[in-house]
């Protein structure tokens, strides 16, 4: 079996796992694993940029409570069905992202960290402050996706956007640009000098990664029918790095996985109350210090190793 | 606008840029020694808060002795993450140790709070201050919780700028922030000094929780909004930079202070206080990210 062989059988059975598990779950399940997808996608959308980029930013949620809010209000004010309002809402987040990913460019690391957050917030106090707007920290009422949606409707509508999404980075970044990306991530100033135009990709992997999470913003926005401002909140884009760190951020799938499955286990140890947040960030530290390619990550390597090891002996 | 309000806008301003001063020196020794930002220092602040709550309202020791405690505390558990956590960032074990830092310490703040909501609650707890009651300055009156705890926190300042200035540690500290390799080769112990760093800007995390819990409450969140002040401030002054990161405070508490006032709708201007901080942070690191008082550093 060769690594190929390894990928494609991973990824088949995970997705005939997903395909079949609305056939077996309850309500109640489905339309968690649904939230698990829009969380799939927001920690995908960091690893992005984050795992592959290098460059560390900490307005992920921030960006997807954007997207929300422009489709969501696009949809009660200006009458757009709402496929049309989570197209704008994409766009304005990556136009949004291509701004600060721009305005950042000299920045770097801690630096980088303490402007998006600071991005992050002035986006959070905004749709607080702008109640007449927003409705403020009650939250706003947003239209349905699907006009009578079904449960398992939204589940398979979310699953194959989904996947169309992973399907659309990966091949962004196993192109040249995923090349572009991975030299700027290990020496910008080397890569700079064989040519590869930093500034326009840096400026773009903002603008991609924004993007995606305005998407899934949205998605969540419309399938929910509520939004809030706490969407955008620290705690939030604590969790999506918690689910990026532990599914693995240095690969996109990982760390949709890593979102999926923590979003399910989250509800599923619903007993412990809120003694289940403190695991799972005891369990992210320990996995950034122990294990930094994440749990899914570190299985894939252990197989491929296993694997390399047989074909040598045989 | 009489002359009163405007001087007891500017005192409240001052009292409260003491208690920011206090919460960011600890940044500004820990990214000066280290050259890290501690993602986690609010939720150190946070801890400091509880640790003086219990030692006052639990064990019912006095309130200064309290604070004692939370400094003390808080000095342990900064050793304690450092010699767990930080420590791979620069002995070569973390394979891009900014990256490394800065998750970790995200990673370790996630942790702290869901940690504070699960064993004290979510509610707010009030313990003793270190004074009652209100004291009249001439024409101007100030609650006497907030006068003692920024008295205290100026105090502490104090000392500790002598601290860094006069004895051997200090030296030692202020060496490492300014060339790392060179205090190595004189000797210096550049992986204790680390250790004191985070260990010292744990503990001024810590008491400045334990001065702030009482005037506003002791709650698990209580860190997130003084540390994004904190970090206002020592962007502002400079990362790494001490003198910066007193003058920043200053130039923030008055900054929020008067602010407030500019926009006429109250409940508005209210909500908005906390972004003014955030537009001067975006603003500075992008027109000059080395802050007012740091030295320029260039790397790819």
């Amino acid at each position: 079996m060769s690594m190929t062989m390894l990928r494609v059988t991973g990824l088949g059975l995970v997705l005939t796992v997903f395909l079949m598990l609305p056939f077996i779950l309850g309500d109640y399940w489905i339309y968690t694993v649904t939230i698990g997808f829009y969380y799939a996608i927001l920690a995908a959308s960091w690893a992005l940029l984050v795992g592959y980029v290098g460059r560390i930013s900490f307005a992920q949620t921030a960006m997807a409570g954007l997207g929300g809010y422009v489709s969501a209000l696009s949809v009660q004010h200006i009458g757009l069905p709402p496929v049309l309002g989570l197209v704008l809402g994409v766009m304005v987040a990556a136009m949004i992202g291509f701004g600060i990913g721009r305005m950042t460019l000299r920045l770097h690391g801690a630096y980088l960290g303490l402007t998006t957050i600071a991005f992050a917030e002035i986006l959070r106090i905004t749709a607080t402050a702008e109640y007449n707007l927003t409705e403020g920290s009650r939250g706003l009422q947003v239209a349905p996706l699907l006009e009578g949606g079904t449960r398992v409707e939204y589940y398979f509508l979310f699953l194959a956007i989904t996947v169309a999404c992973l399907a659309l980075m990966t091949w962004l970044l196993r192109s040249r640009v995923g090349l572009f990306f991975q030299s700027i991530r290990e020496d910008e100033d080397g890569a700079a000098s064989l040519g590869v135009n930093v500034t326009l990709w840096k400026t773009l992997a903002f603008a991609i990664s924004s993007a995606f999470a305005g998407l899934a913003g949205g998605l969540q926005a419309h399938f929910v029918q509520l939004i809030t401002p706490s969407m955008m909140s620290l705690q939030e884009m604590g969790l999506v790095l918690a689910m990026a760190v532990i599914g693995g951020f240095h690969n996109v799938v990982f760390a949709a996985l890593g979102g999926v499955g923590l979003q399910v286990s989250l509800e599923a140890l619903r007993e412990l109350g809120q003694w289940r947040l403190v695991v799972f960030g005891l369990l992210t530290v320990i996995i950034l210090r122990a294990v930094p390619n994440g749990i899914f990550g570190f299985v894939f390597d252990a197989l491929a190793k296993r694997l390399v090891k047989k074909g040598r002996d045989e | 606008m009489s002359m009163v309000a405007i001087l007891e806008q500017a005192l409240n301003g001052f009292i409260v840029s003491a208690f920011y001063a206090l919460a960011a020196l600890g940044l500004a020794i820990i990214f000066g020694v280290l050259r890290i930002v501690n993602f986690a220092h609010g939720e150190l602040y946070m801890l400091g808060g509880y640790a003086y709550f219990l030692a006052v309202s639990a064990l019912g020791l006095p309130p200064m002795l309290g604070i004692l405690v939370a400094t003390v505390a808080l000095a342990a558990i900064g050793a304690l993450v450092e010699w767990l956590l930080i420590r791979p960032v620069y002995d070569g074990r973390a394979d891009r140790p900014e990256e490394y830092s800065i998750m970790i310490t995200f990673a370790l703040s996630i942790f702290l709070l869901n940690l504070a909501n699960s064993l004290f609650g979510p509610w707010p707890r009030r313990p003793e201050p270190l004074l009652r009651g209100s004291v009249e300055l001439g024409e101007l009156i100030v609650t006497g919780d907030r006068l003692a705890a920024a008295g205290v926190a100026l105090v502490l300042i104090a000392l500790l700028l002598a601290g860094l200035r006069y004895t051997w540690a200090g030296r030692a500290v202020r060496a490492v922030s300014q060339n790392r390799e060179a205090a190595a080769i004189f000797g210096i112990s550049v992986t204790q000094v680390g250790m004191l760093a985070f260990a010292l800007g744990a503990a001024l995390a810590g008491t400045a929780g334990a001065l702030m819990g009482p005037v506003f409450n002791v709650v698990p969140v209580m860190g997130v909004i003084p540390v994004i002040k904190a970090y206002v401030i020592v962007v502002l002054g400079g990362l790494g930079s001490i003198p910066g990161a007193i003058i920043g405070a200053i130039i923030l508490g008055q900054v929020e202070t008067f602010g407030t006032i500019l926009i006429p709708d109250p409940s508005r201007a209210l909500a908005y206080k906390d972004a003014y901080g955030l537009v001067l942070l975006v603003g500075i690191l992008l027109l000059r990210p080395q802050g007012l008082f740091g030295t320029k550093e260039r790397r790819a």
